[in-house]
């Protein structure tokens, strides 16, 4: 037996204006989940404690509530001393029990067909991993398209393909699903997180049914407009002025002894609208003796085609990056934009290592650069983040390159998976609400790893929107300067 | 009498799990349909946390007449037999229902349903979707019910079956927060499964309280063989408060071996032509029987080991049981899993024809609520099929009722206020109460029997039962009325199980020499309704 205290979110409408928080001390059994810790809860202090559960072994779904602010299965779930549970962000019933009936009422069906025709193997291998979901809403209760718009909902998405997979299903399911908000989603991945069945459902849902749209010839001219320009250009962004790769020779010797050599994917945004981040960066490559091979034939990583479905010309780009890089015998790969590199780790199937710029320099070391007299706060990039799993390495050099970091929790900016094209008032909702996170940490200037959220919070926050290459390259200036006065 | 929420109906439908939805989902192509449950549709029953199979005889190499055979013996012929052909013959339909529904089975290369071997069983008939097969039935009942006409009321719970004159009209239900309506219908539907909650380990859901049989008791409906009480083999040991959690069957089915403390392949020694794959009661008591003597692990267990098995085996055909274990930080990939018998379903429960009418007219029961098709001891995979079988039955057979007065007794209303009033004068607390009643059930009505510990166990439950019940709130109301439930129906299994003088599949007692093979036991089936209780015999003593 242990004891804890943790606190519990209590709320009832008929009775509060607003939810309380309150306290709890109990002794639990070693092992105890969440659950067993909320029943010790009403058995010893308060019976009326509303709680949902059944299966007690992660099964049905009922139980998920909001551990330290994410989702989680109750009964699944160590409890932990000092944590806090709240419901989940959906309609409030009573404290932990919340309304999620009304959402699965509205979940595609299948229509039963005449005959019992049995599926083959590989049918069913394709229809399982979408199978798996409990209906526990975790993803829907998080999901930040679900904040700004009338998206049915990750789930939604899932089971819509589910049912386009099942050679017996007899409906229009890219309509329905369209209609239901297949281009409300920014693929941020925040659902996969927090399912407890992990199931993929930006990548084998929401992805696959953007396929079958365009298929379908259904697919938003706004999208169509950037495969197009794709297809001509190679590009995803139209050139403004210069662009990167017309900048930069195809070697950057660093400035001391070489201590390590890397390629360089640069990616649309970098190379054609907003390309000081990335001279920044090569200057940062420079000073840390990394040596840096940039192939000037690398094309669009095809993550905007990926994201939004457009597939057919995927492969021939993937193949041209590929080899830009096998032909000069390269073997790690740097990206300085979350979205590229996100794409070129889980989409490509490279024969080289793919690395985010801050995973390169924590590996090759670095120069400390000056404290910047500022205070900054770090938006996650959610196709580092979760798309990566990078989360430390910028906020450990960030936190050394200003005077002070204030954490923000991470939400998706509203820009990615062809929404900022295809749904721009969603996209501006949603940096609305990023706009305003920045605003509550009282942060001076907001840092970022890519440049989508870097364009798109900046229309959002009347604070300056920061690369960390530049920001450690400001770093490195001041500290020569402060030299260059001694 | 207050003014409370009454609604009607052709067909109610109480209990929202496999069986429930399945007789919902029939009845409502004969009349307006409502299904209320205290979960929310789907979610309560055990059937979405079914994890090993279905049984159908689906391959020419199969027959009918063996699945019968291996259901009648595996329940040591105490089976109704006209139930256990009903079951066996249906059950390939009933799959075929939930394919062409959507279901989706793991299939062989031929694009049949794949089956795999279950315990006492000559055929590997199986069906199977990885370890989650009952949560794959209910997804696909729920879409089905989604799309249908049936009118679905989540959370809401029967508290008690109205009754006008001899039949059955509809119950008298609670919400979740103690408030009281009514629901009258033509026919209704039991369907509220099973009671393993009434033991200290369970595999059961927490709504696994056993209110069904209760309810259709206190209506004045028979129940039989109610000692008959099954428990897994395998149910978690650890942590504490995960105890009894269920291993599926599958884990033995995909070549799984239990090892005692020792090391030793143990079944060996108890069914050593069948081993691991012998049925549940005869695995269950070789556990127990281990651990008794002293050849247990420290926490009272045995190991199951699939650590011989190919790792992707396990990924694929056991991915539940592997993701639930690395939870609770082990890798059943390289390391054992610590094992223990857990109560686990009732075979007993309401006499039921083939077309799943009780003795009381109006009232249907389903699934396993009912009793008599599973006999003694049920094989894994046939409860699923049951649930589909004889969900059918009963929705096709309440929605041929005719039109009934749909009547409910206003001083039965009043009756259920004024128990519920006196909640407020009670002593003892609901969830004091269900410890006590889980803890003496399990030590002195479980694995091993004897009529001391029986009489002992009946002793403290009346006491219980007379103890009057505390609540406070609207919700713990429902809390003191599903507890006197469960003290009800823990009633039922000790007097079924004193009643039984024999052991007999998974009932046995110690205390009774065998003095006949099961087969020709003079015992037929043990019968419980307020009016009277006894065994059936049915030949002379040998």
């Amino acid at each position: 037996m242990k004891e804890m205290t943790f606190t519990i979110q209590r709320f009832d409408p008929a009775k509060e204006s607003a939810p309380h928080r309150e306290s709890y001390t109990v002794s639990v059994n070693d092992g105890a989940r969440v659950l067993d810790a909320l029943e010790v809860v009403r058995r010893d202090h308060d019976p009326s404690l509303a709680i949902r559960s059944c299966c007690r072994a992660g099964q049905c779904g009922s139980c998920a509530v909001r551990m330290n602010g994410s989702p989680v299965l109750a009964c699944m779930e160590e409890a932990a001393d000092g944590m806090i549970i709240e419901p989940l962000e959906l309609p409030v019933i009573r404290d932990l029990v919340t309304d999620i009936a009304p959402v699965l009422q509205r979940l595609a069906t299948i229509l039963p067909s005449e005959v019992a025709a049995g599926l083959s193997r590989e049918e069913v291998e394709l229809i399982k991993p979408l199978r798996e979901c409990i209906e526990c809403l975790s993803c829907v209760s998080v999901c930040p398209a679900l904040k700004v718009t009338d998206f049915a909902g990750p789930t939604a998405m899932r089971q819509e393909m589910r049912c386009a997979l099942d050679p017996r299903d007899t409906q229009d399911r890219i309509t329905e699903a369209i209609e239901k908000g297949l281009f409300a989603c920014t693929t941020c991945h925040r659902c996969v997180e927090v399912c407890p069945k992990e199931i993929e459902i930006p990548g084998k849902a929401i992805e696959k049914l953007r396929e079958r749209a365009n298929r379908a010839g259904l697919t938003l001219p706004r999208h169509r407009a950037v495969a197009e320009l794709i297809e001509r250009t190679g590009r995803s962004v139209e050139r403004s002025a210069a662009t990167f790769l017309e900048q930069v020779p195809e070697v950057i010797e660093p400035d001391g002894p070489v201590k390590m050599t890397i390629g360089f994917f640069v990616g649309c945004m970098f190379n054609g609208r907003v390309t000081k981040p990335a001279l920044d960066a090569m200057e940062v490559m420079k000073r840390n003796g990394i040596r840096v091979v940039i192939p000037h034939e690398q094309v669009c990583c095809g993550s905007p085609l990926i994201r939004t479905g457009q597939t057919a010309i995927v492969s021939e780009l993937k193949r041209k990056n590929i080899e830009a890089f096998t032909s000069r015998g390269i073997d790690t790969v740097m990206t300085i934009c979350a979205g590229c590199g996100a794409t070129l780790k889980k989409d490509y199937d490279t024969p080289f290592t793919v690395m985010d710029i801050t995973e390169i320099l924590l590996k090759a070391g670095y120069e400390l650069p000056a404290k910047l007299p500022i205070t900054a706060t770090y938006h996650d990039p959610c196709h580092l983040l979760r798309g990566q799993g990078i989360a430390d390495p910028p906020r450990k050099i960030l936190e050394q390159v200003v005077e002070r970091y204030i954490p923000m929790p991470a939400q998706c900016c509203g820009a990615g998976g062809g929404v900022r094209s295809g749904q721009p008032e969603e996209a501006a909702a949603l940096g609305k609400l990023r706009g305003e996170a920045i605003a509550a940490t009282g942060a001076d200037i907001v840092v970022t790893i890519c440049p989508f959220c870097e364009f798109h919070i900046q229309e959002q926050t009347d604070k300056p929107v920061k690369n960390l290459a530049s920001l450690m390259l400001e770093g490195y200036k001041k500290k020569d300067q402060a030299k260059g006065g001694d | 009498m207050g003014a409370i929420e009454k609604e009607e109906c052709h067909v109610l439908v109480i209990g929202s799990g496999g069986a429930g939805i399945r007789a919902a989902l029939e009845a409502a192509q004969y009349g307006e349909t409502i299904l209320i449950g205290k979960t929310i549709a789907g979610k309560g029953g055990c059937t979405v946390m079914a994890e090993g199979g279905y049984n159908a005889v689906l391959r020419t190499d199969d027959t009918l007449s063996g699945h019968l055979e291996d259901t009648l013996k595996g329940g040591a012929y105490l089976n109704d037999p006209v139930l256990a052909e009903v079951l066996v013959n249906e059950a390939p339909d009933r799959i075929n229902d939930l394919l062409r529904f959507g279901a989706v089975f793991d299939a062989d290369t031929t694009c049949t349903i794949a089956q795999r071997p279950f315990g006492g069983q000559r055929y590997p008939r199986t069906c199977y979707a990885g370890d989650r097969t009952g949560h794959e039935i209910v997804m696909t009942l729920l879409e089905r019910l989604r799309s249908s006409d049936v009118v679905i009321r989540n959370e809401v719970a029967a508290l008690e079956l109205a009754k006008d004159g001899d039949h059955v009209s509809g119950a008298i239900t609670s919400t979740r927060d103690g408030e009281i309506g009514a629901i009258a219908a033509d026919a209704v539907i039991l369907a509220t499964g099973g009671a393993g909650q009434i033991y200290d380990i369970s595999t059961n859901s927490t709504a696994g309280t056993g209110d069904g049989y209760a309810l259709g008791y206190r209506a004045g409906a028979e129940l039989i063989d109610m000692e008959m009480v099954q428990f897994h083999p395998t149910g978690a040991v650890h942590p504490y408060d995960a105890r009894g959690r269920l291993i599926t069957e599958a884990v033995r089915g995909e070549g799984g071996i239990l090892k005692n403390a020792l090391g030793e392949r143990f079944m060996a020694r108890y069914d050593p032509e069948r081993m691991e794959l012998s049925t549940r009661d005869v695995v269950a008591r070789s556990i127990a029987t281990e651990v008794l003597e002293g050849r247990g692990t420290e926490r009272g267990g045995v190991w199951l080991d699939v650590t011989h098995l190919p790792a992707e085996q396990i990924e694929e055909r056991l991915p539940l049981m592997l993701e639930q274990f690395l939870k609770f930080g082990v890798d059943i990939r390289t390391r054992p899993m610590e094992v223990a018998p857990t109560a686990h379903h009732m075979m007993g429960g309401l006499r039921i024809r083939p077309d799943c009418r009780t003795t009381l007219p109006g009232l249907f029961a389903c699934g396993e609520v009912a009793g008599g098709v599973h006999g003694a001891n049920r094989l894994g995979g046939n409860a699923l099929a049951e649930t589909q079988v004889f969900g059918r039955r009963a929705g096709e057979a309440a929605g041929r009722s005719e039109k009934e007065s749909r009547r409910i007794d206003p001083d039965q209303i009043e009756a259920v206020e004024g128990r519920i009033a006196a909640y407020a004068e009670g002593s003892l607390r609901p969830s004091e109460a269900v410890a006590r009643l889980k803890r003496v059930m399990w030590d002195g009505a479980g694995i091993y029997r004897d009529a001391a510990s029986l009489t002992t166990t009946r002793e403290v439950v009346l006491d219980l039962l007379s103890t009057p019940l505390f609540a406070a709130s609207g919700p713990e109301i429902l809390d003191a009325w599903t507890a006197g439930n469960m003290m009800l129906v823990a009633g039922m299994i000790l007097d079924g199980a004193l009643l039984r003088e024999e052991s007999r599949g998974a009932h046995v007692r110690r205390d009774c020499a065998v003095r006949w093979e099961v087969s020709a036991s003079p015992y037929g089936h043990t019968f419980i309704s307020p009016s009277s209780r006894g065994i059936e015999v049915l030949r002379r003593f040998p």
